[in-house]
């Protein structure tokens, strides 16, 4: 399985603060790969650095070949990325939203057309397409933003919390759609959550993030034999309490 | 490809019922106010050339009608109320009109004895508008009167009426008004009621201009960050000069769109009341040049090249708007604030718009008005006026220092867009930081978790 994403000793000091210390992991080709920490553990920080809004203070990450440091125009091309708690533009139908992200990423009018079908097809938001998306609910706008995340194939997709909003059914069904995506097309996706039910479900490798460092990674069956616990959230308690004592 | 696709979103995202209702009604507004004002000014002009003097006799002399029939002969229309007591404004609801001359009692027996006798004028005062106090039957006839009397006592006195003439009217004034190194023939005054209300409309349409590109821009920015649509944006294959870019444009396109619709309005609501004033002007001084074309022998009136330079210099204001609008709309950490962040724009174009309305900012004590020049927005305020005058070193100087501005403004608006700080900056105006608190509240836990 060939790397998608290598991060390599990923650092991002503001200026009092270190908020992301030497961070190197990697997802391989339809690997999911869940980042979880604590709150202000530094996985959104690492995460904006992967999808170049922020500029890494050092190391890089190779994104399908390319470095977020020397080409973010070029990984931009192979990313998509959804942020935590985003929002759509209100004033907008969901179908326009759609055509307008598309248009984003592929020039022509087809390879658009293509990709507001497939995300009209995921979102399963039927005629609600046509309304404003000032009038949707919060999850409407999440099966929305996350069909438009995956609508054009992106080597990598990046979710910050995909189902945070979602009722259980709907959560259910995005993580069945992310693991599907990662099977059937080879899409690698790299989560945060803070639900480590869903993290254990969907993730191949886990990696466990506080005070800026990344502790451990592996999947969930090896991290919960590494540290003899019964489930993700017990390795989680574990590891944040070892990195407080050091 | 994709800059147009930025540029629809944008447009899209600003078009809108609210901002078409805006214009629709701000339209209506001067539409409606263009069409009183000419019917205001046109009933004025009616009441100036179809001058009614209405007269009550209350002495009823033998001269005192003589007098009236004297009036009448030359022409003038007269009319004659009975009227008794010294209740006015029920004489004036009686008979329904809003001035009357009274000669009183006694008018001619104080006449006689060389004694200045006395006249009583009661005149309605509706509101505080000048035309809709304008009771040109009461000046005209007491005029009219006085005259008809100073000819009868100079006569009495064995006076020529030649002599009188001249005593009425020992000079004849020949009003010239020099403008650089042109001169006209022509009154200061007149020239000044026409420029003044035309050069009215550039500042308001500068002002609505730059407070709505901003707002629009600041808006569209501190949205983009307050929903997370940014993050989304910037991650997308596509550079953060297109998605700036496009967003200057658009607010640039909805701005011009605002200032057209406001212009084609004021000069709809002022074009009525210039034209009429200009008309009753030119009626009355018939000898003289039409204030139209003293203003063109002046040299007041703009050609191609200035109206070119205007655009440019309105241009420059407009991009140094969006500019620092970039910069403010980054700032905001909340919609709520977008308000208070327009804040520094409005004063920076209120006091120049201000000074302009009031006063002539070249002639402000120096202190002041190095200050004033300071502010960028004041050379387009002031754009008009340089050029009418011939201050044209002033003007450029003034489009050299924009240009500056725009090109400081800019690099840091730039800046900050294609660093990380778009994303971490903010002003909290009080607030407490988000980061800061979280950072607080995880210091605490942590402490306590020690403790334990």
């Amino acid at each position: 399985m060939s790397d998608v994403l290598e991060v390599r000793g990923l650092t991002k000091q503001y200026s009092k603060v270190l908020a992301a210390d030497k961070v190197s992991f990697t997802i391989g080709e339809g690997e999911i790969f869940a980042l979880i920490g604590p709150n202000g553990a530094g996985k959104t920080t690492t995460i904006r650095m992967i999808s170049t809004l922020l500029m890494p203070t050092a190391g890089d990450a190779i994104v399908a070949g390319h470095s977020v440091v020397k080409e973010p125009a070029k990984v931009r091309e192979c990313i998509t990325y959804l942020p935590d708690e985003a929002g759509a533009y209100k004033n907008m139908t969901g179908l326009r939203y759609l055509r307008f992200m598309a248009g984003l990423f592929v020039s022509d009018i087809d390879g658009i057309n293509a990709a507001v079908e497939r995300a009209k097809e995921m979102c399963g938001l039927g005629d609600r397409l046509e309304d404003k998306i000032g009038s949707y609910s919060r999850g409407m706008i999440r099966k929305l933003l996350l069909s438009r995340a995956v609508m054009t194939r992106p080597k990598l997709a990046i979710l910050d919390e995909p189902t945070s909003g979602l009722d259980v059914l709907n959560a259910i069904e995005i993580r069945k759609m992310i693991k599907e995506l990662a099977e059937k097309e080879k899409m690698s996706f790299l989560l945060s959550s803070h639900n480590m039910l869903e993290i254990e479900f969907v993730s191949d490798r886990v990696g466990i993030i506080t005070g800026g460092h990344l502790m451990v990674t592996g999947s969930a069956d090896e991290l919960k034999e590494r540290y003899g616990a019964n489930n993700l959230e017990e390795v989680f308690e574990r590891v944040v309490k070892e990195h407080e004592v050091h | 490809m994709k800059f147009i696709n930025l540029l629809k979103k944008e447009l899209s995202e600003l078009i809108n019922l609210q901002m078409i209702l805006g214009l629709v009604v701000a339209l209506g507004i001067f539409m409606v106010l263009g069409g009183i004002m000419d019917t205001t000014i046109d009933e004025a002009k009616e009441e100036t050339t179809n001058v009614t003097i209405r007269l009550c006799d209350r002495d009823n002399t033998e001269y005192t009608k003589s007098l009236i029939e004297s009036i009448k002969k030359d022409g003038n229309k007269v009319k004659i109320f009975e009227t008794s007591g010294s209740d006015y404004a029920a004489i004036l609801d009686e008979n329904d009109i809003k001035d009357l001359i009274i000669i009183p009692e006694g008018f001619t027996a104080a006449l006689e004895k060389s004694e200045r006798p006395e006249i009583i004028t009661v005149s309605r005062m509706k509101s505080a508008a000048t035309l809709s106090n304008l009771n040109v039957g009461t000046s005209s006839g007491l005029s009219i009167i006085k005259d008809k009397i100073a000819a009868d006592v100079a006569s009495r006195n064995g006076m020529s009426a030649q002599d009188y003439s001249i005593i009425e009217t020992p000079v004849q004034v020949r009003e010239n008004t020099v403008v650089d190194d042109k001169s006209a023939e022509i009154a200061p005054g007149d020239i000044m009621s026409k420029i003044a209300l035309q050069n009215s409309i550039m500042p308001l349409i500068v002002f609505v201009l730059i407070i709505m590109t901003s707002q629009m821009l600041m808006s569209a920015v501190a949205n983009e960050k307050t929903d997370k649509t940014l993050e989304t944006l910037l991650s997308a294959p596509v550079s953060r000069g297109a998605v700036i870019g496009a967003k200057m444009l658009a607010a640039a396109i909805i701005a011009l769109i605002n200032a057209g619709v406001y212009m084609f309005g004021f000069t709809f609501f002022v074009s009525g009341a210039t034209d009429t004033v200009a008309d009753a002007a030119k009626e009355l001084v018939e000898s003289s040049l039409s204030v139209d074309e003293a203003i063109s022998k002046l040299g007041l009136t703009l050609g191609g090249l200035d109206y070119f330079l205007v655009g440019l210099q309105l241009f420059f204001t407009i991009m140094i708007c969006l500019s620092v609008s970039l910069i403010l709309g980054a700032l905001v950490n909340d919609s709520k604030n977008t308000q208070n962040m327009i804040m520094p724009i409005m004063m920076l174009a209120m006091i120049p718009y201000m000074i302009s309305v009031l006063a002539d900012i070249n002639g402000l004590p120096a202190v002041f008005r190095y200050i004033v020049y300071a502010i960028p927005f004041t050379h387009t305020f002031s754009a008009i006026p340089n050029l009418m005058f011939g201050n044209r070193t002033l003007f450029f100087a003034g489009l050299i220092y924009q240009m500056i501005v725009f090109a400081i403004c800019m690099f840091f608006a730039l800046r900050l867009f294609m660093s990380d700080k778009i994303f971490t900056i903010s002003l909290n105006f009080g607030q407490k930081s988000k980061y800061k608190s979280r950072k607080r509240k995880a210091e605490k836990a942590a402490a306590s978790k020690k403790e334990e």
